[in-house]
């Protein structure tokens, strides 16, 4: 239409443009909730698989390794709760009354306990180069759904703050994959491994039925999380030296413990792979989970927004980015909890306690609880 | 008897809050009790319905009940003394003038007079009651028979409506009186914030030979603080902690818990979710416009601003032996504050933040060692901020400046050469017995009386309510703050007072980073 055109050309062109505007007008919005329908359903579709992993629900999970035995008791021995009661560590009843089933104080030697755990745990991996970190435990609901978690179903385990888009955190996990989201990394930057103390808040809505015994399932606890951001072609790498630390920090506490190699029914929607130990919990007389492991590779990057851009520069080829510099990819992300201090809490008493009703402080823990070595029955 | 009945409605001008009186002038619809409660989801309806049959007379309500304070109804009761306050009602009153309080001391008087007396009427009536029933059952003529029966009948009615409006009465009562302060210390200085009295001052403002930096950018320097990122994953006012920094708030924490616990207090980690009720009791307001506490969606529970709350929550509606007394408590929480209504007031950096960790101590004990133990807990708190070598002054906090609950409050402010400016850093309060008596929290004594009036139970004393303090043993972000802008030196670094240093490894100094 910039050239000079007869007016009743001029004229048709003019309708022209008018009907495929009108069309496009359309067409775009039609775009949009195609591109919104299929986000929505394609969120859905969980990670791939490592090819490892054995396919089946949770019989079918593979152990990866076993840690020592289950320690022969020669007396009647007593759970978490009972150690608890008589010694005077922990009080549910009060928590019931101010807060609500599935609450509790801890008093006495479990506060040096706990506190014990989590310095300790801290210091040591600190030692293999994670930086340490405190989080906000209050976050944007959109950062829960980009990590994995469903802030708004049924059966949610997540509580929601009144009045606001936020929620109350259910690991740290997620306020670490939030600290770098929407960003390129520099290639140099990576890895980043990063050590965080946070309390936890679950619902545990659905949990009825399930084990939910004193500690080992309650709203809120303290837990000491690992988060790795990396290369794709270091995650593997990380998962296994993720897990290698925790099975070093549970053997250091003397606990029988076995690594499963979770089957993709027990997978979350994120993980590519999935390690979790149980412990031998003598009280229950069953193995209990004190951690997991995941590798979610690009899952969450893609959802947080994470990528990194490669050190070298490309050959010129079809894959370059803008100007000179190499096309970002996604990182891989990694989670895997060092000290989940409830469960940590049960299998110590449990397994350490004696027949005079003291329980023993395992020797790396009495440093961080200046020397403690024995929690003993209080005189009345 | 119709007749007294009438009088007596004429003669009692309940006062009835704006919504209820709403009710008396619109249908009720059901949605109004979500609409406009949303968080209460405790059934209020049947109170609501009886409101229609009340008889009682609907007056003006006094301007300064707002229908905001009527919505916050608390479903609980103090255990207000309510014949001292009638008996005191002049320094009753000048202490509520004194504390800006916005309490109605006529409106309690005067429920309080229409309850006496409604009560009374009450027991009357009962007494009545069974006379008639005595009285039927000897032998009677049938006609005095038939109207011993009417009788019987119409003073059962009257009873059951005169007992709800008893009913509305107390609660009405309650109400109103749940909003009268504590009373005040005879030592408090009178007025605002400017009367606060200085008792002690400690140290003096470190003098600097180079430009210093603040803890913003201090933490900015030496990669200890994010606020971006998290500004990003959560809002505005919340931060992530980095390296040193992270050991430095393990290490205040810990130092902190050995310190108070050599002087006898227990240690405890409660929780961060309560009922709304237990916030209550303790004298905030969970609902009120500018709350500072965050609600949990859908569920009557809130996130703690203090470990104060769970700690009062512990022994509520108990009995305790006196020889359990005193019971002292340190706590850790991390705490949560909307920090709503703040704007303007200093909120920099670490200075104001909706999410902290905390240790706090908490005393019950008897009434006579209430002052005893406000002086203990402000000496622990003067002698680790000595410790850590800060300079501070602890003040005596004026009548306006008390929070309802305080008999009594001590505050330490310290000096933050980053700000130029004193900033408070903790606050010791004497509760008296205004948190026992909406707790529930009792001892009995242990020498059992004479014979007497105030006997109790068989033969044991009667229980009193106990007192309750609440102080401040270490806020991190505001120790974080003194720490880093005190100890900062010319090269950026800052250095760690010497009792925390084995808390931190042995760490002596936090070093700027290569890049």
């Amino acid at each position: 239409m910039k050239g000079k055109l007869e007016s009743s050309e001029r004229e048709r062109l003019v309708e022209e443009g008018k009907n495929l505007k009108e069309s496009l007008v359309t067409l775009e919005e039609d775009l949009v909730k195609l591109k919104d329908e299929l986000q929505h359903v394609a969120q859905s579709i969980p990670n791939m698989t490592h090819p490892d992993v054995p396919v089946g629900g949770e019989d079918s999970s593979a152990i990866r390794k076993e840690v020592g035995c289950p320690r022969e008791f020669n007396f009647p021995i007593k759970d978490h709760l009972q150690l608890g009661k008589d010694l005077d560590l922990i009080d549910f009843d009060s928590a019931a009354e101010v807060s609500g089933s599935k609450f509790f104080y801890l008093k006495n030697e479990a506060v040096l306990l706990e506190m014990a755990l989590l310095n300790w745990t801290l210091s040591q991996v600190m030692k293999k180069g994670y930086t340490p970190l405190t989080t906000p435990e209050i976050v944007r609901s959109s950062i829960v759904e980009k990590c994995g978690f469903q802030p708004r179903g049924d059966n949610t385990q997540v509580y929601s703050i009144d009045g606001t888009d936020q929620c109350l955190i259910g690991t740290a996990e997620i306020p670490l994959g939030g600290i770098h989201m929407d960003s390129i990394l520099l290639e140099s930057a990576l890895p980043l491994k990063y050590i965080a103390f946070s309390h936890c808040f679950r619902t545990e809505a659905g949990a009825a039925g399930a084990a939910t015994k004193g500690l080992y399932r309650v709203h809120q606890f303290s837990k000491a999380e690992m988060f790795v951001i990396c290369r794709p072609e270091d995650s593997e790498f990380f998962h296994h030296e993720l897990i290698q630390i925790e099975e070093d920090l549970f053997t250091s506490l003397g606990l029988h413990f076995k690594t499963l190699d979770m089957a993709t029914a027990d997978l979350g929607a994120p993980a590519y792979r999935k390690f979790d130990i149980e412990a031998w919990m003598p009280g229950f007389g069953r193995f209990g989970e004190i951690s997991s492991a995941s590798n979610c590779t690009d899952y969450q990057s893609r959802r947080l927004g994470i990528r990194y851009r490669p050190s070298e520069p490309l050959q010129t080829g079809p894959k370059k980015g803008k100007a000179n510099l190499p096309a970002t990819k996604f990182v891989h992300t990694l989670n895997a909890t060092a000290c989940a201090v409830p469960r940590m809490m049960v299998c110590l008493l449990e397994n350490y306690q004696q027949e005079d009703g003291s329980v023993v402080i395992p020797e790396p823990l009495r440093p961080f609880m200046g020397g403690i070595e024995l929690i003993k029955p209080k005189l009345k | 008897m119709s007749l007294h009945k009438l009088r007596l409605a004429a003669a009692v001008p309940v006062t009835i809050s704006t919504f209820s009186s709403r009710l008396f002038l619109k249908p009720f619809p059901n949605t109004l009790t979500l609409g406009l409660f949303s968080r209460r989801l405790q059934p209020r309806k049947p109170l609501l319905v009886r409101a229609f049959s009340a008889s009682a007379a609907v007056q003006d309500i006094p301007a300064n009940q707002t229908t905001v304070s009527s919505a916050r109804r608390p479903q609980w009761k103090a255990s207000i003394d309510f014949k001292w306050i009638r008996d005191n009602k002049e320094a009753v009153e000048i202490n509520i003038k004194n504390r800006n309080s916005n309490a109605d001391l006529d409106a309690v008087l005067e429920l309080y007079e229409n309850m006496v007396n409604l009560q009374k009427e009450v027991e009357r009536l009962r007494e009545e009651r069974n006379n008639v029933a005595k009285k039927m059952k000897g032998k009677l003529e049938p006609s005095e028979r038939d109207r011993l029966v009417e009788e019987g009948k119409y003073l059962k009615e009257s009873l059951v409506s005169l007992e709800e409006d008893l009913v509305k009465l107390k609660d009405e009562l309650q109400h109103v009186a749940q909003s009268i302060p504590n009373m005040t210390h005879p030592d408090v200085p009178v007025g605002g914030e400017d009367s606060s009295a200085i008792r002690k001052e400690v140290g003096c403002p470190r003098e600097f030979n180079f430009p210093i930096k603040d803890h913003l950018q201090l933490g900015k320097d030496l990669d200890l603080i994010d606020f971006d990122s998290a500004a990003e994953v959560s809002g505005s006012k919340f931060f992530y902690l980095k390296n040193e920094a992270v050991l430095l708030e393990m290490a205040l924490l810990n130092w902190t818990l050995s310190q108070v616990m050599k002087k006898g207090y227990t240690p405890l980690t409660t929780p961060e979710i309560v009922r709304s009720s237990i916030v209550e009791k303790c004298g905030f307001q969970p609902r009120g416009d500018n709350t500072q506490v965050y609600s949990i969606d859908g569920t009557d529970q809130c996130l703690i601003g203090t470990a104060e709350i769970p700690l009062g929550g512990i022994h509520m509606d108990s009995i305790l032996l006196e020889s359990a007394l005193p019971l002292k408590y340190i706590a850790f929480s991390h705490c949560f504050r909307t920090e709503a209504g703040a704007a303007g007031a200093a909120t920099k950096g670490l200075y104001r933040v909706h999410q902290f960790s905390k240790a706090e101590m908490f005393v019950i004990c008897r009434p006579e060692d209430s002052e005893f133990f406000h002086h203990e807990l402000i000496q622990i708190e003067e002698d680790l901020f000595t410790s850590l070598g800060l300079h501070f002054k602890t003040l005596d906090m004026a009548t306006a400046d008390l929070g309802a609950p305080a008999y009594r409050k001590f505050d330490i402010e310290a000096w933050m050469p980053g700000f130029g400016r004193f900033g408070e850093i903790s606050s010791a309060s004497n509760c008296t017995d205004y948190q026992s008596r909406r707790l529930g929290i009792r001892y009995r004594p242990s020498e059992p009386l004479q014979t007497g009036p105030n006997k109790g139970k068989a033969n044991l004393p009667a229980t009193k309510f106990v007192h309750t303090l609440n102080a401040t043993a270490c806020a991190v972000p505001r120790m974080m703050v003194c720490l880093l802008e005190n100890y900062q030196q010319e090269d950026g670094s800052v250095v760690i007072p010497e009792p925390l240093r084995p808390f931190m490894g042995g760490i002596e100094l936090i070093k700027p980073k290569l890049k």
